[in-house]
Formats: structure tokens, C-alpha cells, sequence
């Protein structure tokens, strides 16, 4: 399972692909099963050059039913950094970002899909 | 054709090139050319002794010493970037111009784009093959956006501390 | 302190103009990402995890109390209120867009301050001695050397696409305090034996993933060739220097490929093809420069009965002064540490309010002048014993008095995973773990000095190299593990760091640093600091302690 994930240009912010538009929060998040349709977001992502800084996709693992970041880095992103809970998307609270925060599986630091592209 | 912008009494200006860059493998068309260095060493006395004028293109992995000899008989230096950060066509140009006073067109071609006219410019480039469309007046604004510079260039811009003693 | 001349000022003015024109031009898709990036970098705009982060330049750690006001306000303004001093002495904002990164150039040109060059493979911020000015050990004022490279350095047409990025430092006394010997340049102001100044020139010291403490290259210098020397330097490197892997493009790997004697017979043969005459600077320029570095000091008596009472009677100040405050070369004054190193919270960050609360004090009673060093924290040079009660008072009152300079919780620590792009692991929860753990006045007064270092990469912005004990984050498997090292330091008796064993998981770092000062404790010899002990014992019983379980 795959996620599609870029910054914003005009201020940066984590964001993630969902049918074609942005959304802040992970939990909202497409998530892509079949990686045909994964690679032609991500090709759609990186044609929308002044919404989105370099688009990427990630690889995602399920912990206890709930899908999330297989990456650590990838996690910091979707929650915000672990020394200020009150900055960034973690502040809003809520079930997704509790589960997130408790998340296990995670496997490597870097969240990128293997570069070379698989068939 | 390719555009070529030449700076000319001061001024950023679209011009005609009577050069032709000619690669290793390729064939010589008629006219003034721009050759690699190796191509030059070989076929340079041949071209010149027919009345051409003949231009030597560098790498950045090539010496700009390696031409001192022949200087006086290159009409054009053109330096070739081959990724716009690889900066050492940057010492290249100043080396050409202030150590061995080479003071025939200088061309930035390769990797070129109008951020860099006024860096270029400063280290004694003269000509520039733009790589991004640009224009002569994209060039001509991006040399004007610095009122000032700190230190001293192969332009004839006065740096800041020879402006505050006067 | 330096102020600027109508001529900096349009400088600054205009780079903001052109860096909004620039942004205006990426944000209309009139320039990829690609294009954009390397003009992005020359103004300080990384793009990280969550937002864009800006670096703003403090040139040699000097500040003062409009500009740090300023921070102050662009801080609360546009970022979330608070900013992180880094071990560059500049200021970095984590949550910035890049549609007002325009404004607040803007904002900073106003104070005479900018963020050109903290980013990209250019000549970076020109970092000094914090002490200078202030100390009696030193030669000259090395700020004044410091201005003059910075000024030379500011978009230099022929070094502006370098292999990679170039560091410079400056010191002008015995005791290093800016760690030249892991800088690309390292210059420090010696007499010759004329009895004229001149600078020791370092090459090709560096952190990172090959460290290297930099060769002497040339014993000394003559100062009125400085700017050219240099410029022989930099036209060597960016010529030979690597271009063909980011691993091995610094002047440290040339430098060390070379042999610092051949590295040394090239850029004395760049240098004496050159005509340096139009480099170097004259001397009406340098004048005008150290005439900016002479601050009116009172005719006070050496001591202070104001202080001693407060020493006798207030035991907290009384340590406050043993470790924060440090002798002037003025008499009747002192310099004050302000540190940033509350246990618990996040080593170098500093919030708006506090800011003002610094730039106050600096202004009233520091005769306007505030520093930064590459420990992360902040000073106030000049400040007259008779007012080190009150300014203490002030201090203590915005959390920024914890009297634990250079001792076990004065910890440096870059942002590292919470933050950074490039991290592999988090560098600040371990930095609150251990502070925690020694959050006790009396037993790291006890311990005595003790420098920790913890950087979350390899790339080593924390300077786990030079750490008494450092500290490095690495990725295992999606978890983070640290390796930790020992007997580093970045002082004039400069060090690389010697690894203690396998690396730790998160959990175990902070206890493995308590088993480490256990075995110092238990080890030390009258007056022998924590680094002196490790180099009489060598790694064993540190490694014993902390890996006793595995046996």
C-alpha cells in the first residue's frame, strides 16, 4: 500500500494526495493498493509543479487495522515534531493522530518508495 | 541558430554568430568554427593557415593553461558548463583574462541561465549562449540588480571599498 | 559593532528586492524547482519536514539589541514564536512560508542583517571568537578580519558554485573558541617574529562523514594578505576540489588527497601568480572597519562590593557566577553567559519573548552589544560587575540563568529528526533524557566539565565529533540507534571523538551517559576533567560499564 505525499509550495506544509487535490491530513489520505494507479498520481502530482514541491510516494504498513507511514521520518511528518506536541498537525488531536503517535511496524528512517521502479 | 547575447559598451545585445560549435565526430562546415581542445591541437593550424577563424571550446575538466600558447591566435574562448552550479569555468575566465590578457570574446555556453549574467560578467565573460530563452533585456536587468559589489572583478565595476573613499 | 554604510544597506535592499522577484517568478511557474532551488538556498530557505526553514545570518555571532528585537518580532510574527540558535551562530525559524520569506528580508535588511549565503556551496557565515573585544588573551579584535571576509565573500562572482559549501573561522587568541581546526579555513592571529600580526592558516579541517582536523599550511601571514590568500585558497578548491560525489567534494578530502605540503605548494603557487594588490584590502578600508570595534568602556575599580555581597549572602548567584560569568579585560566588568540550556526543554531555542528580554539587558547594561557562540548559546560581553545581581534577576526570571555552562547539561544538540530532512534520528528527546537526568545544580557543578554533543546525521551539525562525549544518530531498521564516541574536542587541543561500542537504542543513551560519568567519577584524579580522565584511561572502563550487560 502506497500514499502520495509532496510540501506545498507557497508555505511549505506536509500535504498528501487525495483524488486529485491536497489535503493536510494524513488520515485523509488516498491510500493506493494497486501501484498502477499510484505511479499516475504521483505522475499527475509532479505536473502541478506550482502547487507541490517533488512529489513522493510512500510505502505504508498496517498497524492494528490502520494504515500508516512505514517510515519514522514519514510519521514526524504526518504528526510534527515529538519535542513540541502543541506545533504542527498533532495539535489538532484526534483519534488518527493518537493512533498514529502509537503506530509500531515502522521499518526505515527514509520514506521514499524504492526509486527504481518496479514492474 | 542559436541565440547569442554579447555584451557591448555596457550594454546586454542580441547578436549575430559567425561561429559554428562543431563537435569531435562531426564534419567541418565552411565559415569560422568553435572546436573542442583536442580537435583544435590537431586541426587548428590547418583551419587557420585556410583563413578561418577558429574558436577553442574547454570542459570544466580541461586547463584554461593549456591554450596560453595559443592565445594569440584563438578568436573565441568558449567555456561549456556542463550543470550551471559547476562553478570552475568561473576561475577559468578570470585566470584567462587577468593572467594571460586574453582579450578576445569570451563565451559562457553549456548550461546558462540569466541568474548567473552577473556573476559571469564580473569574472570576464563577453558572450553567452543563454540554455533558458532568455533575452538580451532579461540578461541586460539581471547584471543591473546590485548597485554595488565588495569586491573587485574583470568588469570595470568599482568595488565597495575603493566607492567609500571617495 | 560593524554598522552599515548607505552602501550595505543598498546591498541588502536589493538582494531583497531580487529574492521577491525571484519568488514572484517560482510561484508563476516561471521557474522550476530545479532553477528555483539553488536561489532558495543563497537566501537561506531550506524546504524540510513541516514548513520551510529560514537561516538567518548573525554574522560572527554579533548582534544587538535592534536586531535581536527584530528577530524577535519575525519570530513571533511569522513563525511560531520562538527561534533556534544553531552551532553556525545563526539563527534558524522552522515554520516559515516561503510567499512571506520576501517580507521578511525585508524585515531584516531594515536591521542591517539578511540571510544570504547560510545555504548552498558558497562561503557561509564568517564565525569569530564570542569573546572578542572582551578578552584580555587576545592579539586583535578578530571581528574586524571576520567583516572584512564577510564583505569579500558576499556573492564573490568566481565563488559562487563551489564544489560545496566553505566555512571560515577566526580567533585571535590561545584558547580557541570557535574550533578552527574543524573548519574549512581556520585563522588565527598570531605575532611574527617582527612583532607584526599575521594568521595561521588552517585548511581542510571538517565534521561530517569523514572528519578531519585541518593542517597548518602556511605558519603565518602577513594581515594585509589576507583577502588574496584567500582568494588562492578558494580558486584552488574550485578548480580541484571533487565535484564528482557530495561525500568528497569538501576542501578537507582535496586537502587530504593532496597532502596538506602539495595542497600547500599549489596555493602558494596561485598565490604568487596573482596580482593581490587589487584583492587585498587597503589600509583606509581596515581602519574604517576596527573603527567599529571600539566600544567606550568606564573607568570602574577592579572589584565591585555590590558583587561580593551578593556572592556571600546569595548561594544560587554565587554559582551562577562560578559558571556563567567569566573575566574581562576591562576592569570592573565581566562576561555573562546566557544559557539556553534549560533541562528538558530544546537545547539553542529561545522564544520571542525571551529575545526581547536579552536585547533589553544588552542594551542597558552591555553597552548594546549581544553574542552568540557555537555552543548554542547566547552573551552579554561587557556587562560591569555591579550589575551582574540585577542582570542575573532578569535572567532567572526568563528561565535563561541555569548556571550549567560547559557543564553536563549544556548540551548541544541540532534538530535533528523532529525537524530536518536530512536526519536519521531525533537528537533532542536524547538531549532532554540526559538533561533530566542531571538536573540537579549541585552534582553537575560536581562532574564539573563535561561537553555533550549529539547530532541526528552523519552530517553532523550537533559536532558529535568534537564532543567530550558525542553522540550520532543512525537509522537500524526504522528505530533509532546512537553511537556514541568519546574524548573529542573542538578547543585549541582539538580532537576527533573515539567510538565507544555497538550502537545504543534511544532508551538506553541517557543511562549509558550516567554509567559513563559513574566510571569518571570513579576514575578522576584531583583536577582532572572528564576529557583529561578518558585520556589517561583510553575507552575500556567507559566501555565496560556501558556494555557490562551484554556480557
Amino acid at each position: 500500500m502506497k500514499a502520495l505525499t509532496g510540501n506545498r509550495l507557497a508555505d511549505g506544509e506536509a500535504v498528501f494526495w487525495k483524488d486529485g487535490r491536497w489535503v493536510e491530513r494524513f488520515a485523509e489520505a488516498q491510500i493506493f493498493d494497486d501501484d498502477q494507479a499510484a505511479l499516475e498520481a504521483e505522475g499527475m502530482a509532479k505536473a502541478q509543479g506550482t502547487v507541490v514541491v517533488d512529489p513522493y510516494l510512500i510505502d505504508l504498513v498496517d498497524s492494528e487495522g490502520l494504515w500508516a507511514p512505514l517510515s519514522f521520518r514519514e510519521r514526524v511528518r504526518c504528526l510534527g515534531p515529538t519535542n513540541h506536541p502543541q506545533h504542527g498537525k498533532q495539535a489538532a488531536g484526534g483519534e488518527d493522530v493518537e493512533a498514529l503517535r502509537h503506530a509500531h511496524g515502522a521499518a526505515r528512517s527514509t520514506g521514499r518508495v524504492n526509486l527504481i521502479k518496479r514492474k | 541558430m542559436p541565440t547569442l547575447i554579447k555584451s557591448q559598451g555596457g550594454r546586454m545585445v542580441l547578436a549575430n554568430d559567425p561561429f559554428t560549435h562543431v563537435d569531435d565526430e562531426e564534419a567541418l562546415p565552411p565559415g569560422d568554427v568553435i572546436l573542442s581542445l583536442a580537435r583544435f591541437q590537431a586541426e587548428g593550424d590547418r583551419l587557420l593557415s585556410d583563413g578561418r577563424s577558429v574558436g577553442v571550446r574547454l570542459t570544466t575538466e580541461e586547463e584554461v593553461e593549456a591554450l596560453a600558447y595559443d592565445l594569440p591566435r584563438i578568436a573565441v574562448v568558449a567555456l561549456k558548463f556542463p550543470k550551471f552550479l559547476d562553478g570552475r569555468h568561473y576561475s577559468n575566465a578570470r585566470i584567462l583574462r587577468e593572467r594571460f590578457k586574453f582579450t578576445r570574446e569570451l563565451r559562457a555556453c553549456g548550461d546558462v541561465l540569466r541568474e548567473q549574467a552577473g556573476f559571469m560578467l564580473r569574472c570576464g565573460f563577453d558572450a553567452f549562449e543563454p540554455a533558458d530563452g532568455s533575452t538580451p533585456e532579461q540578461w541586460e536587468r539581471a547584471t543591473r540588480r546590485y548597485r554595488h559589489v565588495y569586491q573587485r572583478g574583470v568588469d570595470e565595476r568599482v568595488p565597495a571599498f575603493v566607492e567609500r573613499r571617495s | 559593532m560593524y554598522r552599515y554604510d548607505a552602501i550595505d544597506k543598498e546591498f541588502v535592499a536589493d538582494r531583497a528586492a531580487e529574492f521577491r522577484e525571484q519568488v514572484n517568478r517560482r510561484l508563476a511557474g516561471e521557474l522550476t524547482e530545479d532553477q528555483f532551488k539553488r536561489i532558495r538556498l543563497m537566501n537561506g530557505l531550506y524546504l524540510q519536514l513541516h514548513a520551510y526553514m529560514l537561516r538567518i545570518a548573525i554574522p560572527y555571532g554579533s548582534l544587538n539589541a535592534k536586531k535581536l528585537r527584530k528577530l524577535a518580532y519575525i519570530a513571533k510574527t511569522y513563525d511560531k514564536g520562538y527561534g533556534h540558535f544553531t552551532t553556525r551562530t545563526n539563527l534558524q525559524l522552522h515554520w516559515i512560508k516561503l510567499k512571506d520569506a520576501p517580507d521578511i528580508l525585508e524585515h531584516l535588511a531594515e536591521v542591517e542583517m539578511h540571510a544570504m549565503q547560510t545555504s548552498g556551496n558558497v562561503i557561509r557565515n564568517i564565525t569569530a571568537d564570542p569573546y572578542a573585544g572582551a578578552t584580555a588573551d587576545e592579539l586583535d579584535d578578530p571581528r574586524v578580519w571576520a567583516e572584512a571576509i564577510r564583505q569579500w565573500s558576499t556573492l564573490h562572482p568566481e565563488f559562487t558554485f563551489l564544489p560545496r559549501k566553505f566555512k571560515i573561522a577566526v580567533t585571535a587568541a590561545a584558547k580557541d573558541r570557535a574550533a578552527l581546526r574543524v573548519y574549512d579555513i581556520g585563522l588565527a592571529l598570531r605575532r611574527g617574529r617582527g612583532g607584526e600580526l599575521g594568521f595561521e592558516v588552517m585548511v581542510g579541517g571538517g565534521l561530517g562523514r569523514t572528519p578531519y582536523l585541518g593542517p597548518t599550511i602556511r605558519e603565518f601571514l602577513p594581515t594585509r594578505h589576507l583577502l588574496s590568500y584567500l582568494q588562492a585558497i578558494l580558486r584552488v578548491y574550485n578548480r580541484y576540489g571533487r565535484r564528482d560525489n557530495i561525500w568528497k567534494a569538501r576542501i578537507k578530502v582535496l586537502v587530504a588527497s593532496l597532502g596538506a605540503e602539495e595542497f600547500a605548494r599549489q596555493v602558494e603557487a596561485e598565490w604568487e601568480k596573482s596580482e593581490n594588490e587589487p584583492v587585498d584590502l587597503p589600509d583606509t578600508e581596515l581602519a574604517r572597519i576596527r573603527g567599529w570595534f571600539t566600544p567606550k568602556f568606564a573607568t570602574l575599580p577592579p572589584a565591585s562590593e555590590i558583587f561580593e555581597q551578593a556572592k556571600a549572602s546569595d548561594p544560587a548567584f554565587a554559582r551562577w557566577t562560578r559558571h556563567n560569568v567569566h573575566p574581562h579585560k576591562q576592569p570592573g566588568y565581566a562576561i555573562v553567559d546566557v544559557s539556553l540550556k534549560t533541562p528538558g526543554l530544546t537545547p539553542g531555542d529561545i522564544t520571542s519573548e525571551q529575545m526581547d528580554v536579552v536585547a533589553d539587558l544588552g542594551e542597558r547594561y552591555s553597552i548594546d552589544d549581544i553574542r552568540v557562540n557555537y555552543q548554542q548559546n547566547l552573551l552579554l560581553p561587557h556587562v560591569r560587575l555591579d550589575d551582574l545581581p540585577t542582570v542575573h534577576a532578569a535572567l532567572e526570571a526568563a528561565g535563561l540563568a541555569t548556571p550549567n555552562m560547559d557543564l553536563v547539561t549544556d548540551i548541544v544538540a541540532c534538530p535533528g529528526l523532529d525537524y530536518c530532512s536530512l536526519a536519521n534520528a531525533r537528537a533532542i528527546p536524547i538531549a532532554q533524557d540526559i538533561a533530566r537526568r542531571f538536573d540537579d545544580a549541585e552534582r553537575a557543578e560536581l562532574i564539573g566539565e563535561l561537553k555533550i554533543r549529539i547530532s541526528g546525521c552523519i552530517n553532523a551539525c550537533g559536532h558529535h565529533h568534537v564532543g567530550h562525549i558525542g553522540i550520532l544518530g543512525v537509522d537500524k531498521k526504522g528505530e533509532e540507534f546512537y553511537q556514541v564516541t568519546l574524548g573529542g574536542s573542538g578547543a585549541e587541543d582539538a580532537a576527533l571523538g573515539t567510538m565507544l561500542g555497538p550502537a545504543l537504542p534511544a532508551d538506553k543513551v541517557a543511562e549509558a551517559v550516567e554509567q559513563m560519568v559513574e566510571v569518571y567519577l570513579r576514575e578522576r584524579t584531583t583536577g582532572e576533567r572528564f576529557l583529561d580522565t578518558f585520556r589517561r584511561t583510553g575507552v575500556a572502563p567507559f566501555k565496560e560499564a556501558v556494555y557490562a550487560d551484554a556480557h
